[in-house]
């Protein structure tokens, strides 16, 4: 469902990205870990076709960024750090926005949104703006709008980070939920016991390359380590000796 | 480019913006108080201060034997108080007078020398103009002076038996012959476009501002970059929501300052009128909105280029720079709009605002202007939309300007926005060309040069940067058959109802004399022999305007899609290239025809014919006498439409069947293309 192959980035001198090759199939939670400045967020946003790779090729549902980058939108539900919501606007608002943006009929749209607010708890705030609501809330409701069109696939760039347990765990039970509606999520998390509890597969990822992927068992067995925190620990802490 | 997208985005940055209180204020409500309350204020100020000097009774001191029947009419007529140191002439005159009216012991210093004698007594009248009240007593005393010179003349003429108009040989008396509403006008148009010009890029600052680098900081900018959404999509509805909010301050705060003046000079003591009649109001208005296409522009591709609302107001200030110094031209006497000036956008609509409020401007004058000012638009327009592409702009990376001029984003072949740039840089060459052409080659050069230099060369050039097939792109193939019969048709009969719409569009006030003009312009060429004529009137016009505007500005407009576009489009182009309102229509009605047998035909030939036989037809009329009544009887008039008529049936659907290609519709990555 998303498909990476030989993902390299460029910026000058800089390389971003090098050579990065994974795949999430349908009904698949992948974790995509790394330490900061590994290149995950680039490698996500090439993904979501907001970045053009310098080589390689991307696909999601089918469809790649270079002549596709429509259909792949799509196709694809896209949270991250980066992508915020209008602090102007209610969360209802913002979801009929993006809704209209993927061109949803006006009807099917309204019964949307009542779903996904219903879903995702939202009936408390989502006529407050988005600006007067706690960073839970903001999140749930940025969720919701990565979910409005119904996607296929989704990319997650840390969506529990800095929230409650309480929320935390909510968020990780509708992931759970989508996966079992057969929705392929790429999943990226500083948050090693998420990814543990929830990733079919992790593609581990430092300095812009791919050091290693694969089951968590898997992973774990090849660094000679217990846990994912202590393969993760050993694997980048041999790149950074090396 | 989806529409109802475009709506979707101008819809929500619209209603996000106006909740935006510090955007509202900025734009609706501080520049509707602060001009009614700054007028008030100043208006109140004068008021008082008048009627304070009126109150005030002048203090003048005298020095030297000035005489005392002088003094007597100062204190009497001037209502003066008189400090008398007749006795007492200092040695230093001018530093003692400045001295005693900056310390405000006096206000004016009356002088006469010592010794001074005879039938005309020398009298200094010592103020400083620089301040108020003592610039204001000078004239009080002055004034009282002149009267008492002018009792003492009267008195010695009759004590001579002398009439006193004898001692005036000319009895000159000075009036103005501007009534009050133009004393008025002339007050506002000084003041008004340098008020509108930056009233719309203040309206716009902080919109543009917010939705660019503000969206950028706040995160969502990229939030809307992961739905399907083009981003020449993106940047129509933001420039289209900063637009209109920019043209709906404009609009109130030209009410408000049309008010303000109108009451500002109804107290000015010159008793000038000002009132803003709705015509004049609606002209000045529509002047405005090319500058305003140009300035939200400008903001919107400088604003994206920030990666803070912080940084984006110290990338602005430049432009609201830029604005206040073009606006500033309406208070230099010697700025007026000519030929060259009409062309350095802001400063022509700066000076045009200014004509139209004194009552100066023409309806050529105006196009010229808004042709000029929307080719500059358009060009901005173009460069927004080329900043919004970028991937390094739009996800705040460094260096964005490489990004935005790297060559490598020039693609292979022609788009609507760079067909659009090519007429922008074309209307701006044209213009700046035949001005320094005409002065010196006359009208042959002008031709010569324009159709060579301006339309045929630029085009080839243009085709060749952006690796577009000539042929392709020029449509350089022979006609069917069936599309040579129609194009001989269309040639033989178009001519003719040429002739009779322009007959028509001459019943208009001001065409006919525009097309005298016109004539005794071209009739320049009766020095040349025919052949020479019709080489430069018929057949270089139409090989370079035929590939100009049917083949470049068509060949880019036809990637829209829409033929629609393509040929309406292509043909108002043409238009504009022609300024005079009437040629303006005349040619945009010949540009629809013949961008429409170019898509019919497959082919740039037809038009080239039709072209030439036209202008041919045109040159055969002018010199041939007696051709023209001959060939406009009804019957010829008829048979022309018949032909016409027979030539669009024929011609439509005429073009070679082509495997054709598929239309650059496909979605494009928001990001740039590698």
């Amino acid at each position: 469902m998303i498909e990476a192959r030989g993902l390299s980035k460029r910026y000058g001198e800089v390389v971003a990205a090098s050579d990065v090759s994974f795949t999430v199939s349908a009904g698949e939670v992948v974790g995509l870990l790394g330490p900061n400045g590994a290149g995950k967020t680039t490698v996500l946003r090439m993904l979501a076709g907001v970045l053009t790779p310098t080589s390689g090729d991307v696909r999601v549902a089918g469809h790649g960024t270079e002549a596709e980058a429509f259909e792949l939108k799509r196709a694809l539900g896209f949270l991250t750090g980066d992508t915020a919501l209008y602090q102007r606007l209610t969360p209802r608002e913002v979801l009929r926005y993006f809704g209209r943006l993927h061109e949803i009929p006006e009807t099917a749209l309204t019964a949307r949104i009542e779903a996904l607010v219903a879903r995702f708890r939202l009936t408390e705030f989502a006529d407050r703006p988005c600006g007067k609501l706690s960073a839970g809330q903001k999140q749930r409701a940025n969720i919701a709008r990565a979910f409005i069109h119904d996607p296929p696939a989704l990319i997650l760039d840390e969506p529990t980070t800095a929230l409650d347990v309480v929320t935390g765990r909510f968020l990780l039970e509708a992931f759970r939920e989508a996966r079992a509606a057969g929705k392929a999520i790429l999943l990226s998390t500083h948050v090693l016991g998420d990814a543990e509890a929830l990733c079919d597969r992790v593609v581990l990822l430092h300095r812009g390359k791919v050091l290693d992927q694969g089951t968590v068992a898997d992973v774990c067995a090849r660094a000679g380590a217990r846990t994912l925190t202590d393969a993760f620990l050993a694997r980048v802490g041999d790149e950074v000796a090396a | 480019m989806r529409l109802a997208i475009v709506l979707h985005i101008f819809r929500k940055d619209l209603v996000e913006t106006l909740r935006d209180r510090r955007t509202v204020v900025m734009a609706f409500v501080v520049p509707a108080l602060i001009y009614p309350l700054l007028f008030t204020l100043l208006g109140s100020v004068a008021t008082d201060k008048r009627g304070e000097l009126e109150r005030t009774r002048a203090r003048v001191a005298a020095w030297g034997p000035v005489p005392a029947s002088t003094l007597n009419a100062v204190e009497q007529q001037a209502r003066a108080d008189i400090v008398d140191r007749r006795d007492q002439p200092p040695a230093d005159l001018e530093a003692e007078a400045r001295k005693l009216v900056t310390e405000r012991k006096v206000h004016v210093v009356l002088f006469t020398p010592p010794g001074a004698s005879g039938t005309s007594i020398p009298v200094r009248v010592l103020a400083d103009s620089t301040d108020v009240d003592s610039d204001a007593m000078e004239r009080r005393i002055s004034r009282a002076l002149t009267d008492h010179a002018a009792e003492l003349l009267r008195q010695r003429m009759t004590a001579l038996g002398q009439d006193v108009s004898a001692a005036r040989p000319l009895d000159i008396k000075e009036e103005d012959l501007a009534d009050a509403a133009r004393r008025g006008a002339s007050f506002a148009a000084a003041l008004l476009p340098y008020l509108l010009l930056v009233l719309v890029a203040t309206s716009g600052f902080y919109a543009a501002l917010d939705l660019t680098a503000g969206e950028k900081e706040r995160g969502t900018l990229q939030t809307l970059l992961t739905a399907p959404v083009r981003s020449v999509e993106i940047v129509a509805g933001k420039y289209l929501a900063v637009l209109a909010l920019t043209l709906a301050a404009t609009l109130c705060n030209l009410g408000s300052i049309a008010l303000t003046l109108s009451r500002a000079t109804a107290a000015m003591e010159t008793s000038a009128r000002f009132s803003l009649g709705l015509s004049s109001a609606g002209a000045i208005f529509l002047t405005v909105i090319p500058a305003a296409l140009l300035i939200v522009a400008l903001l919107m591709a400088i604003g994206v280029l920030a990666r803070s609302y912080r940084e984006g107001q110290s990338y602005l200030m430049p432009i609201l720079l830029l604005v206040m110094l073009s606006g500033f031209a309406s208070f230099l006497p010697g700025a007026q709009l000519s030929a060259g000036t009409a062309l350095v956008p802001l400063l022509n609509v700066t000076l045009l605002v200014h004509d139209i409020l004194v009552g100066k401007a023409g309806a050529t004058q105006v196009m010229v202007v808004w042709a000029v000012s929307l080719a500059w638009a358009v060009l901005g327009i173009l460069l927004a939309a080329r900043v919004f592409q970028t991937e390094q702009v739009l996800l705040s990376g460094e260096k964005p300007w490489r990004d935005v001029f790297s060559p490598s984003r020039s693609g292979r072949g022609l788009t609507p926005g760079n067909a659009l740039a090519f007429a922008a840089v074309l209307l701006v060459l044209t213009f700046y060309g035949s001005v320094l052409v005409e002065r010196r080659g006359g009208v042959a050069a002008l031709i010569l040069v324009s159709q060579l230099g301006f339309f045929l060369i630029p085009s080839l050039l243009w085709c060749r940067l952006f690796r577009a097939p000539l042929v392709d792109t020029l449509q350089l193939r022979w006609p069917t058959p069936r599309g040579w019969v129609a194009t001989a048709l269309l040639a033989a009969g178009g001519w003719s109802v040429g002739a009779v719409v322009w007959e028509q569009l001459l019943r208009f006030p001001g065409a006919r004399a525009y097309s005298d003009w016109l004539g005794e312009l071209l009739g320049k060429q009766g020095r040349l022999d025919l052949g020479t004529a019709l080489v430069l009137v018929a057949l270089l016009p139409a090989v370079a305007e035929e590939v100009t505007f049917r083949g470049v500005v068509l060949a880019g407009l036809r990637q829209s899609g829409s033929r629609w576009i393509a040929v309406v489009g292509s043909a108002l182009v043409f238009g504009l290239f022609h300024v005079n309102p009437y040629h303006v229509v005349a040619a945009f009605a010949v540009g629809l025809l013949l961008g429409w047998v170019a898509l019919e035909s497959g082919s740039l030939l037809p038009g080239v014919l039709i072209h030439l036989v036209n202008n041919g037809a045109q040159v055969l009329l002018d010199r041939v006498p007696g051709l023209a009544e001959r060939l406009h009887s009804p019957l010829i008039v008829v048979l022309a439409l018949a032909c016409t008529a027979l030539g669009v049936f024929l011609m439509r659907g005429s073009r070679r069947p082509t495997a054709v290609a598929p239309a650059d519709s496909v979605a494009v990555s928001l990001a740039a293309p590698r």
